[in-house]
């Protein structure tokens, strides 16, 4: 697979078709991948595949990176829960389909951790979006790097987020609100979690308005809950469940979880679910007047 | 040489005097699936299988977050009250060699253009209890900086595991010694058989002055390779808050209209914020401009300003970075 992406960089490269290709490379002990930006086609053997290929690429296609969209056309090596964040920036046009090439690659999972690889691919070491993942087969791409993989994800999505949110839906109230309290008591307010995701691509953020202050920069239990319900009500609805914020986070707060039960609730509300069609805009940013108006009472 | 043995039995009861004097005791403890200093009131909290803990114990001398002053806003204007420090004994117990040299470099800093008693009352009444380092990964590189796992610099008590699991104790300062003076019924004589100490290798590559006298030369500051090796960088502020030698904090009031506190908040030069004028020009206005300051805050400003280190080769910053941007790599390129 390696060698046929590397020749497709090279050949989008040499055409002057893209002037980027946003990829994977070897750090310099070769133990784990960091994105790398290949502009001259005689760099393209940088470019590697593999599980340890956990980025979600797609956060440099965004404006908060003004450097690489002033380089031209971009190509990404991207998998298909990436390519659900290009589909989403599409949709919020962010950019247009044909402003990006999707070199998308076949995938059978990544490591949740790059920590955690010890040269095989275990169920064990991959996250939940990899046991219950509908687009192993790339859904949105310019071309398509690999063989087809014949995985098809149970019926019922399984796996430990799964398991957590059903155990915590089925606590009391006080009892779920003193849960996230002490998971969020950790946060450290690096904002890796916002800054990793594609979909956070404000410019300004609501944390950085501070006339007034909407949300307190200090990392104490108010500023923490602030901060972490806000981000979280900003991606309702848009949230792919990539699993990067959780990633990031220095301090292991499962924010998958949190993820993930917005996810069901706007499957359940609007029967929709983000990331898959680029031509459907997801459910926050349309009116129609037949939308459920239920909940207000 | 060891001038005492801290039996493992003892532990717990050295955690318990620390405690009962109302001083705070801080070691590596399981949180959260992570290897981080905390207050512990039980020896069996203590973690000894680790490289090091996520989190700098800067915390405990810089606060992630203080009120500094209170505020109260009246007809006749602002009254504006400073608040005291209070500062207990504080005791970090498993500190390794790497990370104890760099206090140093942070009251370099609080004690520059204007004494900072928030941490310089702190820092007094911290006794540094280093462990020195059996275990380490491929983000280690103290022995690259000029430190190792045998390097004393920091420490008020270096310690050195035995096969038995007991410790074997070297007092470094005065402080360290009165330290084993005041709780001497922890501490015991006798001897034991040392572990072997881990020795991370040198990267052959880097070279120190080469860095610095490249960094010097202001035709470096807008070359390409900044952008080059970390336009990746997503500016998150994970990095400098975990490295045990990055300082910046940010003033912040919190409050009504009418009354509230002043925190002292910890910032990162990696924030787009950081930089931005309220005119609305940001001089670092790429996040690989951003990548550089923090880069030549520890290679070239640091070096040229104070005798202490800018960085300490923990890896920290490599270990937590989601784009995996590893600073020994830039190192590497502006050693050539
Ligand atoms: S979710 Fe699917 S496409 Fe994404 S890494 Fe896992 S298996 Fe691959
Ligand atoms: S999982 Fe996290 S990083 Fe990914 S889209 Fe959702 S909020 Fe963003
Ligand atoms: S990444 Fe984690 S610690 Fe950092 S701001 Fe987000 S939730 Fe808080
Ligand atoms: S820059 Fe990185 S390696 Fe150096 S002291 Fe800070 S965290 Fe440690
Ligand atoms: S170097 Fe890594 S950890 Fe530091 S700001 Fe950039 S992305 Fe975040």
């Amino acid at each position: 697979m390696e060698e046929i992406l590397r020749k497709k960089a090279k050949e989008l490269l040499e055409s002057g078709e893209v002037k980027v290709v946003i990829g994977y490379g070897w750090n310099r002990q070769r133990t784990k991948t960091t994105p790398v930006f290949i502009t001259d086609a005689a760099d393209a053997d940088r470019l590697v595949w593999n599980p340890l290929c956990v980025n979600n690429l797609s956060v440099y296609l965004t404006r908060k990176f003004k450097d690489i969209q002033a380089m031209g056309k971009p190509a990404i090596v991207a998998k298909g829960c990436d390519i659900k964040n290009i589909v989403v920036l599409i949709t919020e046009a962010q950019f247009k389909r044909e402003d990006v090439c999707i070199i998308g690659m076949t995938c059978e999972g990544v490591v949740y951790r790059q920590e955690l690889w010890k040269g095989e691919l275990k169920p064990e070491i991959m996250p939940t979006k990899c046991h219950n993942c509908d687009v192993r087969n790339p859904h949105l791409a310019d071309f398509v790097v690999g063989e087809k993989s014949s995985f098809t994800p149970p019926e019922t999505p399984a796996g430990m987020v799964f398991d957590k949110i059903k155990a915590l839906d089925s606590r009391g109230q006080a009892d779920k609100w003193s849960f996230w309290i002490n998971e969020f008591s950790r946060c450290i307010k690096c904002y890796a979690c916002r800054q990793v995701c594609s979909l956070c691509y404000c410019e300004r953020c609501i944390t950085e308005k501070n006339m007034p202050q909407w949300i307190e920069t200090s990392a104490h239990p108010r500023g923490n809950l602030s901060w972490n319900l806000t981000r979280a009500m900003h991606l309702v609805g848009r949230c792919t469940f990539c699993g990067e914020c959780e990633r990031a986070c220095p301090v292991n707060i499962p924010l998958n979880l949190v993820n993930q039960k917005m996810i069901q609730v706007v499957k359940d509300a609007f029967d929709f679910r983000s990331g898959y069609d680029e031509k459907t805009h997801p459910p926050m940013i349309v009116f129609s007047p037949d939308d459920k108006d239920d909940f207000i009472k | 040489m060891a001038d005492r043995i801290l039996k493992k039995d003892n532990l717990g009861k050295l955690v318990a005097s620390v405690n009962g004097n109302g001083g705070r005791f801080i070691a590596p403890v399981l949180d959260a699936r992570q290897v981080v200093f905390k207050d512990v009131t039980k020896a069996e909290e203590i973690v000894t299988e680790y490289i090091l803990a996520r989190n700098s114990y800067k915390e405990y001398v810089f606060p992630q977050t203080e009120v500094v002053a209170d505020f109260t806003v009246e007809k006749h204007g602002v009254d504006l009250k400073s608040r005291e420090v209070e500062a207990r004994e504080t005791v970090v117990f498993g500190a390794r060699p790497c990370e104890a040299a760099s206090l140093s470099s942070l009251r370099a800093i609080f004690t520059w253009d204007y004494i900072d008693e928030f941490y310089t009352k702190r820092e007094d009444s911290l006794v540094v209890v280093t462990v020195a380092c059996t275990k380490a990964d491929d983000a280690c590189f103290c022995t690259t900086v000029d430190l190792s796992p045998e390097s004393r610099a920091g420490s008020d008590l270096y310690l050195l595991e035995t096969e038995s699991g007991d410790y074997m104790v070297e007092a470094i300062t005065d402080k360290g010694r009165a330290f084993v003076e005041k709780y001497k019924g922890a501490f015991t004589e006798g001897s034991g058989k040392a572990k072997t100490l881990v020795m991370p290798e040198k990267i052959g590559t880097i070279d120190l002055e080469k860095v610095s006298a490249r960094l010097k030369d202001k035709n470096h500051y807008d070359d390409q390779v900044w952008a080059r090796l970390t336009r990746k960088c997503i500016g998150c502020g994970a990095c400098t808050f975990v490295c045990p030698t990055c300082h910046c904090f940010d003033i912040t009031d919190e409050g009504t209209q009418f009354a509230g506190e002043r925190r002292k908040n910890w910032d990162a030069c990696q924030f787009d914020t950081f930089t931005l004028h309220a005119s609305g020009h940001n001089p670092r206005h790429y996040q690989h401009q951003r990548w550089r300051n923090r880069f030549m805050c520890k290679f070239n400003y640091y070096p040229e300003k104070f005798a202490s280190k800018g960085c300490v080769g923990c890896g920290r910053c490599i270990r937590v970075c989601p784009v995996r941007l590893d600073i020994t790599e830039v190192m590497e390129e502006f050693s050539r």
